[in-house]
C-alpha cells in the first residue's frame, strides 16, 4: 500500500484522505473527533503559556521580576525571589523555602504539560493508540491540576508567614489569574480524555498501535515546525512594543499604550529625523555602491578565465576565496595589523624612509563609504566569482571557435559571447541585492566604527543596534525595525515581479 | 555537483586544445601586454588576500622587542613561540576556545540532523498538509521581525545568558532544508520504494537509505554551518553580554581589538611622558591581538584546503535551489 502512495500525485492523495474520512464512522468516533480538536488546541495553548511571562501562574508576588515565564523560573528559583524589596528582607531566609516549592510546582506543571502533549500526539493514531493516549492525557491533566491547586495552598502559606514577619504588604502577594486558566485547561483535558475513553469503540483483539502515514510524518515534522515558530514567527509578537512607552525591565500595561507616538516621532523630532536621514544616506549609499560594483565579480571571473595556466588559476581561486570564510572581526584585526598606528604600512614606510610615520588610517572619517566598499570587495569578490567561473566553464566551446574563425579578437569574444552567457545569473543576483538594499548587515560596520567615523559609518542595522541595545530605546528601534522589515518584503516582491515579467522566472 | 568532474574534463580538453593550437596561434604584442597585466593583477590581488595572514603570523612568532620596535615587516626575526605559550596561560581565552568548539560541533551536528530529517520529510507527499508546512518553513527566509523583537523574544524564552542561545535557534535552517530536499528528490525513487515494500518504517528508511545517500550534501551544509558557528559573534554580543564565561572566540577577539583601538586614539604625536606607559601597554596589546587572531583563524585555514570542493559545491547547489 505504501508503495502506491509514493506513485500518487498530491491531488490524488488529498482525495484519498478525504475518501478515507468519508468512510462511515460510529457516532462515538465522530464526537471524539470533535472533542480531540478541542483538546489539541487547549494543549497547544497550555504549551505556549509556559513561555509567556504574562501567564506565569507561580509569580505570586508583585515584587517578582515580571519578565520571567513559568519555564525560566522553574529552572532557577532565584528568578522568583522578590526584587527591589526593602533592606533587610533579602537577608531573611524565611521565604526562600516557599519560593523553592513554587519552582518545584513549576517543574511539575512542565512535566504534566509534556505528558499531555504526548497524549495529544497519540490522539492522531488508531483507536488503540487513542485509548492509550487518553490515559496519558488523563495522567498529565491530573498532574497539572494537582500542581495548580498546590499553588493556592502554598500562596496561603506565604501570606500567613509574611503576616507573621510583617512583610505582607511589601511583598504584594496575589493569586495570578493565569492559575485559573491552567486549571480550566487541565480540567478540559481530564474531562475529554475520560469521555473519549468511554465513547471510543472497544479495541479489537490483535490490534496494534498504528498511525496513518500522514499524521506519523506530521508528528516527525512537528519539532521543526515548533522551532521555526518559536524563533521566526514568535518575534513578530514583539512588534507590540512599538505601540507602548516601554523601558527595559518593565512590564507592558495598557496605560502605557501610546498608539503611533513613536511612528510620528520619526518624522517630528528634529534630532531623530536628522539621525534617520543620515543613517538612510549611509545605508543607501553603501548598498548603492555595492550594487554599482556588482559587475566586478563577473569581470573577475571573465579575466581569470583568460589565464590559461591552470595551476596559477586554481591558486588564485583558492586564495581569493579565503577572506569570505573569516569573520568581520578578523577582517578588522587584519585592518588593524595593516593600517593602524603601528601597522604594516607605517612600519614599512618608517623603515624605508627613516622618518617616523604614525598615521592611523582607521581613525579617519574621509571616504568611509568607499573604504567599506573596498573591504566588502576584498572579502567577497573571490567567492562571488565562483558562480560565474562555473558558468563560464559550461559555455559551449564551439561558440568561441566559431568566433575565432570569424576573426573575433579576445575582447570581442569576451563581450559578445561570455558576457551575454553570464547576464542571466548576474540579473538574479542583482535583483536579490536590490531587494536587500536596506539590510547591509551590522557586523562590518560595528567592528569598523569608532568615535571618529561614527557619523559616516552608521547604517540602519547598526543604528537599530545602537539605539535598542546600546541606549535601551526599545520602542523606537522596534519601529525602525518594523518599517525596515516591511519595506524589505515589499522590495523582495517587487524584485520578484520584475524577474517574473522580464525573465519569466521567479527568484524567491 | 559535477564541478570536479567538469574541471578535470576541462583540463584534459584544454591540454589537448593547446597541443593542437600552440604552433598555429601566435601571440600578438597586444596579447602579450594583456597577459602581463592580467597575470600581474591577479598576482597582486591574491597576494593581498594572503599577505595579511602571513604578516600577523610572522609577528606572533618573532621576538617581542623587535615587534614592538616595528622591525618585523616581511620576514620573521628571532623565532619564538613564547607568545602562544603566554596566551595559553590566559584563562578566558581557553574558556572562549572551549565554548566556540563545543558550539561549533554541537550546533553543526544538530543543524545537519534537523536539515536532513526535515528535508526528507518535506519530500513525502502523503504528509498532512505538506505544502503548507513546507511554505511555513521556507517563508521564514524572506522576513524577519528585526533585531530588537528578536532579542526580546529570546529574553522571553529564557535564552539570554545561556549556552543554549547559541545552539537552539540555529537548528532549523530553511535554506539548508531546501538544499537537502532538492538533493533527495534527485535520488531515484525506486530505492526508497523497494524498502517500503519490504515494510521499512519512515524512520528506518531515513536512517538506512536517505542519510547515507545524501552524505555529500550533508557534508556541504555541515561545513557551511561549522564555519558560520565558528565565526558567529552577534549572538554572543547581544544575547550573552551579561555572562563573560559564555563569550565566543570572535567576541573575545573583538573585545581585545577594541581595547587597543580606544588606546590608540589617545596616542597622538608628541604624547606626554605619562602616555608612554599607555603606549607600552598598547604594544603588548598588539601582540596579544595578533596571537588571538591567529588562534581564531588557524582552524579555518587548516580545514579550508580540504573543504574547498565542498564550498564550491554548496554554492552551485544554492544556485539551482527551488
Amino acid at each position: 500500500m505504501a508503495s502506491d502512495i509514493a506513485n500518487l500525485s498530491e491531488k490524488e492523495i488529498t482525495l484519498r484522505n478525504k475518501k478515507r474520512l468519508a468512510t462511515p464512522r460510529t457516532t462515538g468516533e465522530k464526537i471524539a473527533g470533535v472533542l480531540y480538536w478541542i483538546m489539541r488546541i487547549s494543549v497547544i495553548i497550555n504549551a505556549v503559556m509556559l513561555f509567556f511571562p504574562s501567564f506565569n501562574p507561580i509569580r505570586v508576588s508583585g515584587k517578582t521580576n515580571r519578565n520571567v515565564s513559568l519555564f525560566s523560573c522553574s529552572l532557577s528559583y532565584e528568578e522568583l525571589l522578590p526584587q527591589k524589596v526593602p533592606i533587610g528582607l533579602r537577608r531573611m531566609d524565611w521565604y526562600e523555602p516557599i519560593f523553592k516549592s513554587f519552582s518545584v510546582i513549576g517543574i511539575v506543571i512542565i512535566i504534566g504539560t509534556i505528558i499531555v502533549i504526548a497524549g495529544a500526539c497519540m490522539s492522531l493514531g488508531n483507536t488503540k493508540l487513542k485509548k492509550f493516549g487518553a490515559i496519558f492525557s488523563f495522567a498529565g491533566g491530573l498532574t497539572e491540576l494537582v500542581a495548580v491547586l498546590q499553588i493556592k495552598s502554598t500562596t496561603q502559606e506565604l501570606v500567613n508567614l509574611s503576616y507573621v514577619e510583617g512583610y505582607y504588604e511589601k511583598l504584594e502577594i496575589f493569586l495570578p489569574i493565569s492559575m485559573t486558566v491552567f486549571m480550566i485547561i487541565a480540567i478540559v483535558n481530564i474531562a475529554i480524555s475520560v469521555i473519549n475513553f468511554i465513547i471510543l469503540p472497544r479495541v479489537k483483539k490483535g490490534d496494534k498501535f498504528e498511525m496513518e502515514p500522514q499524521y506519523h510524518l506530521f508528528l516527525m515534522m512537528l519539532p521543526f515546525i515548533t522551532l521555526a515558530f518559536a524563533f521566526s514567527y514568535l518575534p513578530l509578537y514583539g512588534w507590540r512594543y512599538a505601540f507602548f512607552d516601554y523601558n527595559s525591565g518593565e512590564t507592558l500595561s495598557m496605560d502605557k499604550f501610546v498608539g503611533f507616538k513613536w511612528f510620528t516621532q520619526l518624522f517630528q523630532s528634529e534630532a531623530t529625523k536628522r539621525d534617520i536621514v543620515n543613517v538612510l544616506k549611509n545605508t543607501l549609499a553603501m548598498s548603492g555602491l555595492g550594487i554599482a560594483t556588482s559587475w566586478i565579480p563577473m569581470a573577475f571571473a571573465i579575466f581569470l578565465s583568460e589565464i590559461k595556466n591552470t595551476r596559477f588559476r586554481q591558486l588564485v581561486q583558492t586564495f581569493t576565496t579565503i577572506p569570505n570564510f573569516i569573520s568581520w572581526v578578523l577582517v578588522y584585526a587584519i585592518a588593524l595589523a595593516i593600517f593602524s598606528t603601528d601597522g604594516f604600512i607605517n612600519t614599512m614606510l618608517t623603515s624605508i624612509t627613516d622618518k617616523s610615520f604614525t598615521t592611523n588610517y582607521l581613525m579617519n572619517k574621509d571616504h568611509m563609504w568607499l573604504k567599506m566598499l573596498a573591504w566588502g570587495l576584498w572579502k567577497g569578490v573571490g567567492w562571488s566569482a565562483i558562480i560565474y567561473i562555473a558558468s563560464i566553464s559550461g559555455i559551449d566551446q564551439g561558440l568561441y571557435e566559431a568566433a575565432t574563425v570569424d576573426g573575433a579578437g579576445r575582447f570581442a569574444k569576451m563581450w559578445y559571447i561570455t558576457v551575454p552567457e553570464l547576464i542571466p545569473t548576474f540579473c538574479v543576483l542583482l535583483l536579490m541585492s536590490i531587494a536587500n538594499i536596506l539590510s547591509n548587515g551590522m557586523d562590518q560596520y560595528l567592528v569598523f566604527s569608532n568615535a571618529v567615523n561614527r557619523e559616516s559609518i552608521q547604517v540602519l542595522d547598526l543604528y537599530v543596534y545602537n539605539l535598542g541595545i546600546g541606549n535601551g530605546l526599545i520602542p523606537l528601534s522596534t519601529v525602525i525595525g518594523m518599517v525596515k522589515s516591511v519595506v524589505s518584503v515589499v522590495l523582495l516582491f517587487a524584485a520578484n515581479g520584475v524577474s517574473k515579467a522580464v525573465r519569466g522566472e521567479s527568484i524567491v | 555537483m559535477s564541478e570536479i568532474k567538469l574541471s578535470r574534463k576541462e583540463k584534459l580538453e584544454e591540454k589537448k586544445y593547446f597541443k593542437e593550437h600552440r604552433q598555429k596561434i601566435k601571440l600578438t604584442p597586444a596579447d602579450i601586454v594583456f597577459n602581463i597585466f592580467n597575470y600581474l593583477f591577479f598576482a597582486i590581488f591574491t597576494l593581498s588576500c594572503i599577505f595579511p595572514f602571513y604578516y600577523i603570523f610572522i609577528n606572533t612568532i618573532s621576538d617581542n622587542t623587535l615587534v614592538t620596535k616595528g622591525a618585523i615587516t616581511l620576514l620573521p626575526k628571532g623565532l619564538t613561540i613564547s607568545n602562544y605559550i603566554q596566551m595559553g596561560k590566559v584563562n578566558d581565552l581557553w574558556n572562549s576556545v572551549g565554548i566556540t568548539f563545543i558550539r561549533t560541533i554541537l550546533g553543526t551536528a544538530l543543524m545537519v540532523f534537523a536539515s536532513a530529517l526535515a528535508g526528507y520529510l518535506v519530500t513525502k507527499k502523503e504528509m498532512w498538509h505538506r505544502k503548507f508546512w513546507y511554505r511555513f518553513l521556507v517563508i521564514t527566509m524572506y522576513f524577519n521581525a528585526g533585531l530588537i523583537p528578536w532579542y526580546l523574544n529570546m529574553a522571553m524564552l529564557g535564552l539570554t545568558n545561556t549556552f543554549a542561545a547559541y545552539i537552539i535557534p540555529g537548528i532549523v535552517s530553511p535554506y539548508n532544508i531546501i538544499l537537502v530536499k532538492t538533493y533527495i528528490e534527485s535520488i531515484p525513487a525506486e530505492i526508497e520504494e523497494s524498502a517500503y515494500i519490504d515494510g521499512a518504517s519512515y524512520w528506518k528508511i531515513f536512517h538506512k537509505i536517505i542519510w547515507p545517500l545524501s552524505l555529500p550534501i550533508l557534508a556541504t551544509i555541515a561545513i557551511f554551518g561549522a564555519v558560520g558557528h565558528w565565526n558567529s559573534f552577534q549572538d554572543s554580543l547581544i544575547l550573552n553580554a551579561g555572562n563573560a564565561e559564555l563569550y565566543t572566540l570572535q567576541h573575545r577577539l573583538y573585545i581585545y581589538l577594541n581595547q587597543s583601538s580606544n588606546l590608540s586614539a589617545l596616542v597622538q604625536p608628541g604624547a606626554s611622558a605619562s602616555d608612554s606607559a599607555t603606549i607600552a601597554g598598547q604594544m603588548n596589546t598588539k601582540i596579544i591581538q595578533y596571537t588571538i587572531s591567529m588562534v581564531t583563524i588557524i582552524p579555518i585555514l587548516c580545514v579550508y584546503p580540504f573543504m574547498q570542493r565542498y564550498f564550491v559545491k554548496g554554492l552551485m547547489l544554492g544556485a539551482v535551489k527551488g
